[in-house]
């Protein structure tokens, strides 16, 4: 018989192991790596903090960065900021996964062995300039020279637009996700149809009484939920006495829906017909305390009450009983929200549900809808406006014609973002010389030939001038707050340097020598501006003040009322909503919606973001696809059983989340996940739901109809387990019962 | 035969084992004792004597004590600074100039570590009026640096302790380091 450990011995010896391990770490070396060289203004040991403005989506909240010993540690809101005051969102606070993240492009580099090959060289950056002189040099004629832009900020738009101009190259076509998501593109139609104006109303949610919320999630992604959800609990904190009413029709149940006081789960793409039905009751009955609203009863002709009930799903109680509490309100607003814009009937919809704020003539006052002051500075109005998908579509026929010979992408992913039908990613074979300037190798610059990278948010300059504004004029400052970690270069110095050396009309329509030279110029006529909170005399003091407070804004509040233009004479028009699919073969309609953490897929690269569970059913790290109980079971399925969804276009698979917010003919799915590039925490994690979308628009304003494609079910008979942070009613816990 | 082999080596096993981890205890103790006051091997075999007698004062190569609670070691530029024009020849400011080159910090070997639960500022000791020496020792005459003191909580207030009654009291106080 061998000796053997009985479990007593065997803790005996392990515990002597463990005291005399213990004690080795008193002999261990502790490095102290002191600075090669030292940045400026680090004290050892102690914060400094830098005021600059957020990147990680369009809206431009301020924030500040703890900064210890050269590097960035934490970023808040700036409580400064008349945007976001203080606050910031997950997004926000995940920055600084984009500054460390371990996939970033760290240097210039071609891909040699051919498009995809994942075989990088590095480059010099002269070399890599002096390539990109010589491909722009070459070009038989300028117009063959295309710039896709993303999220890009807006000094960058500013000198892009300048540099396709100044080499006769078409101007640059922006594009992303979360825009067309939030339906800005429209929303801009919207502007200029009712106020005449190009820019994005504010929606007074802090001083008024009544929301009606028309598919804007407006406290998770839509256009600027940090400012948005202050301003929300403000109206919570009843500013009329009471604890103020929101109500949200959509159809599927939001965070932001479950957040109100009531939803109203309308057929999907008839929102619209709610608020007409709305505006015909009001006329009709003449509620409110306006006086007459003969003025407007034409805007209503066409409308009848109980067609629009029937065609929404909403009771004509319901809708007698929203009219009466919108009009009946001293301050009362509605906002056309993105999903909106996401059918085919979108911008017809926004119409719909803007004219019920002129309606209850709540344009221009406290509560209601107003536009923000621009500032005062010439420059600074030509701002980054999205581009619909109409031109991106444009884009994608020039390249498949082989018109392109240059395509320069900044901040774009047009592979992961635009329906697989759209077919970029073919298009984009037939350009001889593709250039991305994206931080990280995704989908998009996998099929570039040389990739710039541009520095890390965290690391750049630049200006936002954010759109929504908010109550006064806003530029909202970007600096540096941590030298560049990486041999990466501005994108803004990589195209003065191309002008420069290209000569000739480009370079005279960039004459500056670096990007701080030109924003300082762009900036210069603020420095005299009298409406400053923090003023200075000299262009130097400005400078300072400008870095110090992040950016530059009215002392006071400046409303602006908007003048609304003849739009209101014209009858509203009825447009029923159609979708992509025959209803037999496909029985449900598709809703790709935004995620809250990963946003449009942009977040999918950050740990934080990715382990941040959804608000409404907690999952974290994956795609799910919301069923309606009914739904689910006349499928046979429960929770964690895969399904699969199939459109016209292509199909996915994910475990279902049977979810009772939402109506039994629609299929709602977190879009985000599904990267086949982008770094190791995005890369096969999900699905992608935009390959089931078809690329159809919105024919009145051109924007995709991102939300309008039918789709079947098809029970796997696999089942997957989500990661949830709260279990499904107990289970798990069987052994406590 | 095999089998009682093996009863008598399980026998002797516990007196062998405790004996063991009795020398084990004992050892790490004492060693712990000596590696408090030992200081480990450092990458450049630097002469605080030297640069003490060329007159060059703490503060310019630990600059931060004033003003921070870290005194902060010099950066390889602030070595550089210098050495690209003194004693160059040297080997071991040769290693200076090959991090310098290298663009690569010089990893030092930390002497005194306080344990994080314990709050510590360079800053308030020298507003107080203290010298470097009157804790690190006559650093003027060594050459890498050699810890003088255990610096534990028994030494810390061996010092506060011997302030004039009304400080004594709040330099005495828990919260006054453990915060």
């Amino acid at each position: 018989m061998t000796p053997r450990l009985t479990r007593r011995d065997f803790i005996k010896v392990g515990a002597g192991t463990a005291v005399a391990t213990g004690l080795g770490s008193a002999a261990r070396k502790i490095l102290l790596e002191p600075f090669v060289r030292p940045p400026e203004d680090v004290l050892p040991g102690q914060a400094t903090w830098y005021a600059s403005t957020c990147r990680q989506c369009a809206a431009g909240c301020g924030i500040i960065v703890r900064v210890i010993n050269g590097r960035a540690k934490k970023i808040e809101g700036n409580p400064l900021h008349p945007l976001n005051r203080g606050k910031l969102c997950a997004r926000g606070q995940a920055g600084l996964q984009v500054l460390y993240n371990p996939d970033r492009l760290r240097n210039a580099v071609r891909q040699t062995g051919g498009r995809g090959s994942r075989t990088f060289e590095p480059l010099y950056w002269d070399a890599a300039l002096d390539l990109l002189t010589e491909k722009i040099g070459a070009l038989s004629d300028p117009g063959r020279l295309a710039f896709l832009g993303g999220l890009m900020p807006d000094h960058l738009y500013r000198l892009a637009s300048l540099f396709c101009d100044g080499l006769g190259a078409p101007p640059p076509v922006i594009f992303d996700l979360h825009s067309a998501l939030e339906g800005r593109a429209t929303a801009d139609r919207l502007s200029k149809a009712f106020f005449g104006s190009d820019e994005l109303p504010v929606y007074d949610l802090a001083h008024t009484e009544v929301v009606l919320s028309f598919g804007a999630n407006f406290l998770e992604t839509w256009m600027s939920p940090v400012a948005q959800s202050r301003n929300y609990g403000r109206l919570r904190q009843g500013p009329f006495g009471g604890r103020g009413l929101l109500v949200q029709i959509e159809p599927r149940l939001s965070a932001t829906a479950a957040s109100a006081d009531e939803w109203i789960p309308v057929r999907p793409g008839t929102e619209a017909h709610v608020a007409l039905a709305l505006g015909r009751i009001i006329v009709e009955e003449r509620l409110g305390h306006v006086g007459s609203h003969r003025s407007y009863a034409v805007l209503y002709q066409d409308v009848e009450v109980g067609d629009m009930a029937q065609a929404s799903d909403v009771s004509v109680e319901t809708l007698r009983r929203l009219a009466r509490v919108f009009a009946d309100a001293d301050h009362a607003v509605a906002i056309p929200g993105g999903y909106l814009a996401g059918h085919r009937n979108g911008l017809a919809g926004m119409l719909a549900v803007q004219a019920l704020n002129v309606l209850a003539a709540q344009v221009g006052r406290e509560g209601g809808v107003f536009l923000s002051h621009p500032a005062p500075a010439s420059a600074l109005a030509q701002t980054a406006r999205v581009d619909t998908f109409d031109r991106v579509g444009d884009l994608i026929a020039r390249m498949r014609a082989g018109e392109v010979d240059v395509l320069m992408v900044h901040g774009a992913n047009p592979i992961f973002e635009l329906p697989a039908a759209a077919g970029f990613a073919e298009a984009v074979s037939h350009v001889p010389f593709v250039v991305s300037f994206n931080s990280f190798v995704d989908e998009t610059a996998i099929q570039a030939d040389l990739l710039l990278p541009d520095h890390s948010y965290l690391e750049s300059w630049g200006y936002q001038v954010p759109a929504p504004g908010a109550d006064r004029p806003v530029v909202s400052a970007q600096q540096p707050v941590v030298r560049p970690l990486y041999d990466t270069r501005a994108t803004a110095d990589v195209l003065l340097a191309l002008a420069s050396r290209l000569g000739g009309p480009a370079a005279a329509a960039l004459p500056w020598v670096d990007e701080v030279a030109f924003l300082e110029s762009s900036l210069g006529e603020l420095v005299s501006s009298s409406l400053s909170a923090f003023p200075a005399d000299t262009a130097g003091d400005f400078w300072a003040v400008w870095r110090r407070s992040g950016g530059w804004w009215s002392e006071k509040e400046i409303p602006r009322e908007p003048e609304v233009t003849s739009v209101v004479e014209t009858p509203l028009r009825v447009v029923e909503p159609t979708s992509e699919g025959d209803s037999g073969s496909y029985p449900f309609l598709l809703y790709p919606y935004p995620s809250v953490s990963l946003s449009d897929g942009r977040g999918a690269n950050l740990p934080w973001l990715q382990e941040t569970p959804d608000p409404m059913t907690t999952v974290s790290w994956g795609t799910w696809v919301e069923l309606h109980p009914e739904t689910a079971r006349s499928l046979g399925v429960v929770d964690d059983d895969v399904v699969r969804v199939v459109s016209p276009f292509g199909s996915l698979e994910a475990p279902v989340v049977v979810y009772p917010g939402i109506r039994p003919d629609v299929v709602a799915i977190p879009i985000g996940q599904g990267h086949v590039d982008y770094g190791r925490f995005a890369e096969r994690r999900g699905g992608n739901p935009l390959a089931l979308v078809a690329p159809v628009t919105d024919p009145d304003s051109g924007a995709w109809a991102w939300a309008a494609t039918r789709v079947r079910l098809e029970a796997t008979g696999r089942r997957k387990a989500l990661a949830r942070l709260e279990s499904l009613e107990g289970a798990g816990r069987e052994s406590l019962r | 035969m095999k089998a009682s082999n093996g009863r008598r080596g399980f026998a002797l096993l516990w007196p062998g084992l405790s004996l063991v981890l009795v020398v084990l205890v004992v050892g790490a103790a004492l060693l712990s004792r000596r590696v408090a006051l030992a200081a480990p091997a450092q990458p450049i075999a630097f002469p605080h004597r030297l640069h003490a007698n060329a007159g060059v004062p703490c503060l310019f190569c630990h600059p931060n004590a004033m003003r921070s609670p870290i005194a902060g070691l010099p950066s390889v530029q602030r070595c550089m600074g210098c050495h690209a024009y003194v004693e160059r020849g040297n080997p071991e400011v040769k290693k200076i100039a090959q991090y310098w080159e290298e663009e690569k910090p010089i990893p030092w070997a930390r002497v005194i570590l306080e344990p994080d639960f314990v709050y510590f500022s360079h800053q308030p000791h020298l507003s107080a009026g203290l010298n470097c020496e009157t804790c690190h020792g006559d650093v003027a005459s060594m050459g890498t640096y050699q810890p003088v003191a255990r610096m534990d909580m028994g030494w810390c207030l061996d010092c506060h302790l011997e302030q004039p009654q009304e400080d004594a009291a709040r330099l005495t106080d828990c919260l006054t380091c453990h915060r």
